[in-house]
């Protein structure tokens, strides 16, 4: 049976000392609590019932994301390591409260198969996993990849590491003198090696016993550094994956306009966020748990296309605000850079990669909503889109499209209250851009042909998520009014959307604003025609690969109906990024009217998509589809960007 | 220092040539409505002077109660007030009389802005007739005004370069677009101020039209020419393209 404390005089005192050690780590944590204390409470409180919702707390995401870290094993290598070091680390410290419980409670720990499998060979195992994870560490920081020290690496890590290392070692040394002057112990597996190693003394007691104080007091600084290092994200990540609400996308809100009508305030409150204090409580927890890992700047197109803006940027830049307390600067967007902040297509991408549910989007975008709303500041071409929007209540400026042009030729209903099911809401894009016209005809001919009973208004309108997009939320509230009084006028209730910018509108912003309805997006309706044998488009071998819209697949969970549609008429093939993992067109965020200088995102796309040899490329978007239909011309003069409804319509045979 | 800027109403002046359509020889009245194109240049240029000299800016419109909703956004961007006299009239004596009800009311304007052209009929001889009502200076085309002194200078832009002039006095200037007059975007409080902003609102006048008739109103029908030009270097087929749209005179 194994001694506690073996050799040690007064061993007790470690735990003594541990006392005064987790005061210090508990106060450390307090400092990063008043912080984010000073964030302001969110403007609406969120009252959905979800499930897995506890309070505040999203006990799935925690379980999931904070715990198991389900994300962090998309990178294998990293996720390996990582879960290496914190389930090692789990279990060592496990044992160590169960070798404090022998002390204090005479819990039999030490002794029979519960000592040789889980005090001995259990602990040496974990020791052994920690380390490999630590020496995998230790390897990446000495040769790190792009995104760790892209823009700028993050500190403090390799010393904790080393710290952890050093801590790591000297307990399998402590283990194997104290075998080396004892016994060889059951199960010890390290320990025993270690101990054949070590050459017999007369001092090796005098040597554990130092050994001991120093790996016991090494352990208790590491403790008390936590909350001043990055290993702090032990305690916060768990808690940011609390918190964040699980479901996909940046979840914008909607902004309640008659609070900053109340000018008897002492202090107005800011239109989206100038300084640190307007950002909310969990956005400041965002910038104080990233661990700046760089996935999201990987994955983000602004990024990888060397545009000013990268995610990672941004977290760091607002972190450094955070760490500095500087909670008044109203400078925050312009430390970033005004052109980064509005280069972010808001794809949601670096949200889906980010280990610890970080909402990068979210602060881009209420930088953005102030620049937008009280700066008046927008790139030239972002702001000629705004001022049609206002003006004409839709984007397209300059163009030489009518509002009834992309219905010449054919009949198109109009919603008839009463009697017509479905309104097809044609948007911005497919009235008034010549080549997204075909989309809207594409459709009118599926529905007729399916015999769907649908109808459009009689005057086009736009959902206002452009401007919502380009930061100005005031002008989309003015335009969802007024579409959701005149729906509520015709009485509308169920709407067909051809593009995923307004589907994410209807069913994401509308309802928070009094527009409740039951919405389908153009793909999604199309697949199930097909599925129910309402549509028998002829199959052919052509070989289509599908584009997918950042705000179906990533924003909305939408990755398969388009998929079992296309499938009806073709061989579908897959890109590397796919589904949620989608790299994004470049249109979003208002990026549709926007000037890249340098690698554009769409002639990333198109290649990507072209690479794969598919006889054409598919996408459930009308601005996928010019950003992807620009981007190919690059590589090829043959049109092959199409939209679903294109490809189905032109495969029915309508005798 | 008082500057007063005149802004009309007018119906989108980009509708697409395809889809614009005649009813009575004027727009059709389904097309959106809003502030002139080069009546926002002139407001900007009047906040620009505002902000730098200190004056107030009075926004004077003639047209409907309809067109306060629009006229408000000449508030949003930096107007001090807006004055509208009612009224339906087209002919341009008819218009300036009006506007001058305005200006009389409004007292002392050292400088009266407009845009160079109404952009539905696309005629700048309303603030001409003002001047000449007015008894004061007029200068066409302006991009820039500064005042030094109880001087003022201006910059003239022709389509083949600019000239600076310098007067003295009150004054009316039609204004062109520059990149220094680009309009801004009204900030969402200042909209939100805006709404809220009296207006005034003056009862017009019949003064007496100018004596002439208006017989016919023609709109171009669209008509599509193709011509294919060689393409071997491409710089070359740029300047041939470039050579052609002058000669047509589309550039």
């Amino acid at each position: 049976m194994r001694v506690p404390y073996w050799n040690i005089d007064y061993g007790f005192l470690i735990d003594i000392l541990a006392i005064p050690a987790l005061a210090v780590f508990l106060s450390g944590l307090y400092g990063h609590y008043r912080k984010i204390r000073k964030g302001s409470e969110r403007l609406k409180t969120r009252s959905d019932k979800l499930p897995w919702k506890f309070g505040p707390v999203f006990v799935r995401s925690v379980l999931t994301k904070g715990i198991l870290g389900t994300v962090i094993y998309r990178k294998f290598y990293t996720g390996l390591a990582h879960g290496s070091v914190f389930w090692g680390m789990l279990v060592l410290g496990l044992g160590t409260t169960l070798a404090f419980a022998n002390l204090i409670a005479k819990v039999p720990v030490f002794s029979g198969s519960f000592n040789r499998w889980f005090m001995a060979f259990g602990l040496d195992l974990a020791g052994v996993c920690v380390l490999a994870g630590l020496l995998f560490f230790l390897l990446r920081r000495l040769f790190p990849p792009d995104r760790l020290v892209t823009p700028r690496e993050r500190s403090g890590f390799f010393p904790m590491a080393c710290l952890l290392a050093v801590i790591l070692v000297t307990g399998f040394l402590i283990e194997g003198m104290r075998i080396r002057a004892s016994a060889p112990e059951l199960g010890s597996f390290v320990g025993n090696f270690v101990a054949g190693l070590i050459p017999g003394s007369d001092h090796i007691t005098s040597y554990h016993r130092y050994l001991w104080w120093f790996h016991g007091l090494l352990a208790l600084a590491f403790v008390v550094y936590i909350p001043y290092s990055p290993m702090v994200h032990m305690v916060l990540a768990p808690i940011n994956t609390a918190l964040a609400d699980p479901r996909p996308g940046p979840k914008m809100g909607v902004i309640d306009f008659s609070r900053f009508d109340d000018e008897s305030g002492e202090e107005m409150p800011s239109m989206g966020v100038a300084k640190l204090a307007d950002f909310s409580r969990k956005r400041l927890l965002d910038f104080d748990t990233c661990l700046w890992c760089g996935r999201c700047h990987e994955v983000c197109p602004a990024a990888q296309t060397q545009q000013p803006l990268s995610p990672k940027m941004v977290m760091a830049t607002l972190a450094g605000f955070l760490s500095a307390n500087d909670f008044t600067d109203d400078s925050l967007a312009d430390a970033i850079g005004v052109d980064a902040l509005f280069n972010c297509t808001t794809c949601a991408a670096c949200m889906e990669a980010c280990p610890v549910s970080i909402n990068q989007p979210k602060a881009i975008m209420k930088l953005r909503q102030n620049l937008a709303m009280e700066r008046s500041e927008l790139p030239e071409l972002m702001s000629k889109a705004y001022n049609s929007l206002e003006q004409r209540r839709h984007p397209f400026f300059g163009t030489g499209s009518g509002p009834k042009d992309w219905q010449k030729g054919i009949d198109v209903p109009i919603f008839a209250p009463g009697q017509t099911e479905y309104l097809l809401w044609v948007g911005c894009a497919a009235t008034y851009d010549e080549r997204a016209q075909k989309v809207a005809r594409a459709m009118v001919k599926i529905l007729s042909a399916a015999g769907v009973s649908f109808g459009i208004l009689s005057k086009p309108r736009c959902t206002g998520d452009p401007a919502k997009q380009i930061g100005n939320e005031f002008l989309f509230t003015e335009i969802a009014q007024e579409n959701i009084a005149e729906f509520d006028e015709l009485g509308i209730q169920k709407i067909i959307t051809l593009c995923p910018h307004c589907f994410n509108s209807f069913t994401r912003h509308y309802p928070e604003l009094g527009g409740h309805y039951e919405v389908i997006p153009h793909s999604v309706l199309i697949g199930e025609l097909i599925a129910a044998r309402r549509l028998v488009p002829e199959k052919s071998d052509e070989s289509i690969c599908l584009h997918d819209p950042c705000y179906l697949a990533r924003r909305n969970h939408i990755e398969d109906p388009p998929r079992l549609a296309l499938e009806a008429v073709g061989r579908l093939v897959e890109m590397p990024r796919s589904k949620r993992e989608s790299f994004c067109c470049g249109g979003g965020g208002g990026n549709y009217w926007s000037e890249s200088s340098g690698v554009r995102i769409n002639q990333v796309r198109a290649k990507e998509a072209l690479d794969t040899n598919t006889d054409v490329i598919a996408t459930a978007c009308p601005f996928c589809l010019l950003m992807l239909t620009d981007g190919a011309k690059k590589y090829t003069e043959d049109q092959k960007v199409f939209d679903i409804a294109e490809l189905i319509a032109a495969r029915l045979n309508l005798n | 220092m008082k500057i007063a800027v005149l802004a009309k109403v007018v119906p989108d002046y980009e509708v697409p040539a395809g889809d614009f359509e005649l009813a009575g020889n004027r727009a059709h009245a389904r097309y959106t409505r809003m502030i002139g194109l080069y009546d926002e240049n002139a407001i900007e240029t009047g906040i620009q002077l505002k902000e730098k000299y200190g004056a107030t800016l009075g926004i004077v419109s003639y047209g409907q109660s309809e067109d306060v909703p629009i006229l408000r956004k000449a508030i949003a961007m930096g107007g001090d007030s807006l004055h509208l006299v009612l009224g339906e009239s087209d002919d341009p004596y008819v218009i300036a009389s009006n506007l001058k009800i305005a200006l009389e009311q409004l007292q002392d304007v050292d400088l009266v802005l407009a845009g160079q052209q109404s952009a539905d009929l696309d005629r700048g001889v309303v603030h001409g007739v003002l001047a000449e009502m007015l008894g004061c200076t007029f200068l066409a085309q302006i991009s820039r005004i500064e005042s030094d002194q109880g001087r003022w200078t201006v910059c003239q832009n022709h389509e083949s370069g600019s000239r600076m002039l310098q007067f003295s006095g009150k004054a009316v200037l039609s204004i062109t677009s520059s990149p220094e007059n680009v309009p801004r975007i009204p900030a969402v409080r200042a909209i939100m101020a805006a709404k809220k902003k009296p207006v005034e609102k003056l009862q017009g006048t019949d003064a007496p039209p100018m004596q002439v008739e208006e017989v016919k109103v023609e709109i171009p029908k669209l008509e599509s020419v193709c011509e294919f030009l060689p393409f071997e270097d491409m710089q070359e087929t740029s300047r041939m393209l470039l050579a052609r749209l002058r000669e047509e005179r589309y550039l």
